[in-house]
């Protein structure tokens, strides 16, 4: 086409249309645009799947209790199932329900061996046949003295709880 | 938008077949799940230290061969690190400094030193003593420098809060 319009003398009529259909081609732009919707849909399916496969396959086994902020540690292992001690300022409770006064407890610590017996015997009516590994979740608050933690600690292996768990943030590798 | 071009039509009588998904609503739902799920996740990890309790129980069984650690607290940020085979005390160090954190540096490049003990497997425990004026967050600090090391069977030593 470009060929036949050269071809032309430069005042015909011809020339003089297609100079204008040229010029009217070039002011228009088209107004619609398109876009692509199915790399959309694909980067949203993997990021689905992804987040989906992430969270799913860690389980929140520990629930901290309120006004406990745990410790910091880089080398910590991946949490186990088991009962959730937890040292507060408030006082000392056993899987989220308060046994008494830390103080207190640490005087007379019956009734928190009582339920940690409790909670073992317990274990083993629906473990027959197992035995009792003694495994204990511990979260501590990190501005509690250590030596009440170690009191409370040093009272567990005489209801069988000898494998204590330190709750920390985080670490939780799979040694 | 995403179509399907399943023929073209050759006569006019025909109607054209290409079949055409909508993709908005399932967008929608894509957004929609990947909202829920960045809000419901769980950004903080939590992990556990094992520690082996061995007052009361027959955990810590040690042999005439075998070294035993003892980290004693002294102070807030003085730390008194000894060896011991058969109760005899072999290597014995005191760290103290301003900070707990530059105490627990020279923790580590001491018990660095001390490594191949505790390579050859000769170490059976290591016990830390806390203190009434520290904090349980530098006790798990403490025992986090010896599982960095490899020493993996901790203890704590129970202490009287008065």
């Amino acid at each position: 086409m470009n060929c036949g319009e050269n071809t032309l003398h430069p005042k015909s009529f011809t020339r003089h249309l297609l100079a204008r259909n040229h010029k009217k081609k070039s002011y228009k732009r088209a107004v619609v645009v398109g876009l692509m919707l199915t790399s959309m849909v694909d980067m949203f399916s993997l990021l689905v799947i992804f987040l989906l496969q992430t969270f799913a396959a860690s389980p929140e086994l520990l629930i901290v209790t309120k006004g406990v902020t745990l410790p910091t540690a880089i080398t910590g292992r991946e949490l186990k199932d088991a009962p959730v001690l937890s040292i507060s300022n408030e006082g000392i409770f056993l899987d989220q329900k308060l046994v008494g006064k830390t103080d207190v407890l640490l005087k007379k610590p019956e009734p928190l061996i009582e339920k940690l017996d409790a909670l073992r015997e317990l274990w083993q009516k629906t473990h027959p046949g197992a035995t009792f590994v003694g495994e204990i979740n511990l979260q501590a608050h990190r501005d509690i003295a250590s030596s009440v933690v170690s009191q409370v600690m040093g009272m567990l292996p005489s209801s069988h709880y000898g494998s204590i768990q330190l709750a920390v943030y985080g670490g939780a590798s799979s040694e | 938008m995403a179509s399907a071009n399943i023929g073209a039509s050759q006569k006019g009588r025909k109607k054209a077949l290409d079949a055409e998904v909508n993709l908005v609503p399932f967008i929608d739902l894509l957004s929609m799940c990947i909202c829920f799920l960045l809000m419901t996740a769980v950004w903080i990890q939590i992990g556990a230290m094992q520690i082996k309790q061995s007052h009361g129980t027959d955990a810590a069984q040690t042999s005439s061969k075998s070294y035993e650690m003892s980290v004693q607290f002294s102070g807030a940020s003085a730390i008194q690190v000894s060896l011991k085979r058969s109760g005899k005390v072999v290597k014995k160090v005191d760290l103290k400094d301003s900070e707990l954190s530059k105490v627990l540096a020279q923790f580590d490049s001491t018990i660095k030193t001390w490594s191949p003990i505790w390579k050859a497997g000769l170490l059976s425990s290591a016990m830390v003593t806390p203190a009434k004026d520290v904090p349980y967050g530098d006790l798990v600090a403490t025992l986090d420098v010896l599982r960095k090391n490899q020493i993996v069977n901790l203890g704590i030593v129970p202490v009287s809060v008065r």
